[in-house]
């Protein structure tokens, strides 16, 4: 879901969220708790860890600007990721993940390893299974309060990772579903605060996954919306490996 | 292309009005509004913008006039200190909204030269090229219309940009696919030439990018003697411009330099700038310059490709290369990687916009601000070029561009000091 939500930049825009008032910090859930339940309400523990690799493929669609386009992501274990959109005008836009390694390619910036905090993100975002394993990426995790998201009480969970910035995330109190988030993205062009609406689950291979994802931010909206999850399936290795071009910079 | 031209402008009527005091008032509101809601500051221009208008509204209220509330406006507007916030009579813009009535074209390309629409460039194929039409002619005419009254009267506004003036001419040469145009052509002899010239596509390939109106982009690459020379007409179509652009560096690895031809390019995706940057500089994590909009810093950073060009490079610039050509000259400029020839570029580095207010004058502000590497605001300055050389009609009617030759003499140079 995360990885989703970081295929594009987004762009930033409140959604209308509310603050109530927060309860007494004493009265709020341990992040932890509200952490796993949500593992826990989108399938278990062990539903997760029985899935060995995703295929998902949706359409990308900037509305405003009139661009839409087909869009497939590829992971697995532990952080391989391969995305790629292919967008009338502009062409194939590509970004992936492998061995430690975190790249993009796309005609209009040419191809560019990341690094810092970019890439600490880029490979955070494509660990498999991320949402059981946070306790691996993140080195603190703090309930903050809670807020009212479109007439649903939530809590604000903010995870902190050894690298990068945080990331605050909206869990529905009843639910227990992430339906925002808010983040600094650490791009290569600056540091963009965005926002993340997520909604539509629907049960891919035993684990609910958002459907319809919405990324605002620098006052532009990129709507995904998911058709398919395909899981464990036979992913051939070298869907994996970075393009020439990236393996000339890194050798460079 | 106009759509790209950095500047959009609408119909902007006069017409008698019911109640010119109201529409003066909600022309104000509506101008005060944009800037506190649009500007890529918060506070913009440093200023208390609420204060702003408590200091400005009374005056709009007590104004009698059209013309006095368009001072009031334009007073207010200058607390900003910055280029593109201005407020225009409508009258003013009757010659530059021009629409094109259709994308036929004759071939031809023009800049306005002393006072005069001077062909610079004759399309291949064309039916301008097919009827004789050479560049330095002068364009006296176009469907029985003088152009010189035109020209003096927006020449005569600051305020205008040569870009505009330029595309204002272009538009009345076109028309239908399938028409014809009339033109009466001065050709430096004694007797003008009077040529009905049909109307065909544009030059290059039909491109749509997502909302944009259908533009027709074009790449041009050759080697002149062992110096590599490259021009388009627009940031556009980079999935086809891009891979040429590369095309050309590549065959040009060996080449004694590198001209970029940029004249005339008004622009398009911001994002190819760095693209293109990437394939002349070997040095990680440099910047073109950064642009500042409402919630965002972006940095147009370049990310140098394995095999770039590493000659010399010279861009050819005029008053007529705007936008993204003014982010890709600008900051190659700034960092020390580029030679700039040509004269002072468009100074619209940016999407600014007019809209028509209630009271049928033009509000133009601009939504980012965008500082190029050197610390200067390519808004309202544009790129200075290194050496300055002027396009003139004689040259071109002696088949010269002198502006090109600088460029080829200085990379000759750089050669023999190697």
């Amino acid at each position: 879901m995360r990885k989703l939500a970081w295929i594009a930049i987004a762009a930033a825009a409140a959604c209308g969220a509310q603050q109530s008032e927060a309860p007494a910090a004493a009265s709020l859930p341990k992040a932890e708790t509200i952490l796993d339940r949500f593992v826990e309400v989108t399938g278990g523990k062990a539903a997760y860890e029985k899935r060995t690799s995703e295929i998902t493929t949706g359409t990308f669609e900037m509305a405003a600007q009139g661009l839409k386009a087909a869009m497939t992501a590829y992971s697995a274990p532990p952080d391989k990721s391969y995305s790629v959109i292919d967008l009338e005008g502009i062409g194939k836009i590509e970004s992936g993940t492998v061995d430690g390694v975190a790249w993009d390619k796309n005609a209009m910036t040419g191809p560019r390893v990341k690094s810092g905090d970019e890439k600490a993100e880029a490979l955070r975002d494509a660990s498999f299974n991320g949402a059981v394993n946070w306790r691996t990426l993140y080195t603190k995790a703090e309930t903050l309060g809670v807020e009212t998201i479109d007439g649903e009480e939530c809590y604000k969970v903010q995870l902190t990772p050894a690298q990068g910035k945080p990331i605050t995330t909206f869990f529905q109190k009843k639910s227990g579903l992430a339906v925002k988030r808010q983040m600094t993205a650490v791009t290569q062009m600056g540091e963009i605060p965005a926002e993340v609406l997520m909604s539509d689950y629907k049960n891919f291979g035993g684990v609910l996954q958002p459907t319809r994802i919405v990324q605002k931010a620098a006052g532009q909206e990129v709507s995904i919306t998911i058709e398919s999850v395909k899981t464990d399936q036979e992913i051939p290795g070298d869907r994996f490996d970075p393009p020439a071009e990236i393996k000339a910079l890194i050798k460079k | 292309m106009r759509a790209l031209a950095g500047v959009v402008f609408f119909a902007l009527a006069v017409q008698a009005q019911p109640d010119e005091k109201q529409l003066n008032i909600d022309s104000f509101e509506k101008v005060w509004k944009t800037i506190r809601d649009k500007h890529w500051e918060t506070n913009p221009g440093g200023l208390d913008w609420n204060a702003i208008h408590a200091e400005f509204r009374p005056q709009i209220d007590a104004a009698d006039s059209t013309e006095r509330a368009r001072e009031i406006m334009r007073q207010m507007l200058a607390r900003l200190k910055e280029t593109h916030f201005a407020i225009f009579p409508a009258s003013v813009y009757r010659d530059v909204e021009v629409e094109m009535s259709g994308e036929g074209s004759p071939g031809i390309d023009l800049r306005v030269i002393d006072g005069q629409a001077i062909v610079t460039d004759v399309d291949p194929g064309s039916p301008a090229e097919k009827a004789g039409v050479k560049p330095g002619w002068a364009i006296e005419s176009v469907n029985g219309k003088p152009l010189h009254d035109a020209i003096d009267k927006l020449k005569a506004d600051p305020q205008i940009h040569e870009i505009t003036l330029e595309r204002a001419i272009l538009a009345r040469l076109s028309g239908p696919v399938g028409g014809t145009v009339h033109v009466v052509f001065g050709t430096g002899a004694r007797e003008n030439r009077m040529l009905d010239l049909q109307l065909t596509e544009p030059r290059g390939d039909p491109t749509k990018f997502g909302n944009l109106p259908l533009e027709y982009v074009w790449i041009e690459s050759k080697k002149i003697e062992n110096t590599g020379y490259v021009r388009f007409n627009l940031f556009l179509d980079l999935a086809h411009l891009m891979p040429r652009f590369s095309d050309a560096v590549e065959s040009c690895r060996r080449c004694d330099g590198l001209i970029i031809d940029l004249r005339g390019n008004p622009g398009g995706i911001g994002g190819m700038a760095m693209g293109m940057a990437g394939f002349l500089v070997d040095k990680p994590d440099q910047r073109l310059g950064t642009m500042y909009m409402r919630g965002a810093t972006l940095n147009f950073v370049i990310n140098p490709r394995a095999q770039g060009y590493k000659g010399p490079v010279a861009i050819l610039i005029d008053g007529s290369s705007a936008s993204t050509s003014e982010i890709l000259a600008g900051g190659l400029k700034d960092i020390g990687r580029a030679r700039i020839f040509g004269t002072r570029s468009a100074a619209a580095a940016l999407p600014s916009v007019i809209e028509k207010l209630p009271n049928g004058d033009g509000f133009q502000y601009a939504i980012a601000n965008y500082i190029s590497e050197g610390g200067k605001a390519l808004e309202g300055n544009g790129v200075t070029p290194d050496v300055e050389v002027k396009l003139t009609r004689e040259a071109l009617l002696s088949g010269h561009d002198p502006v090109m030759d600088a460029a080829l003499q200085w990379i000759q140079k750089q050669r023999t000091t190697k």
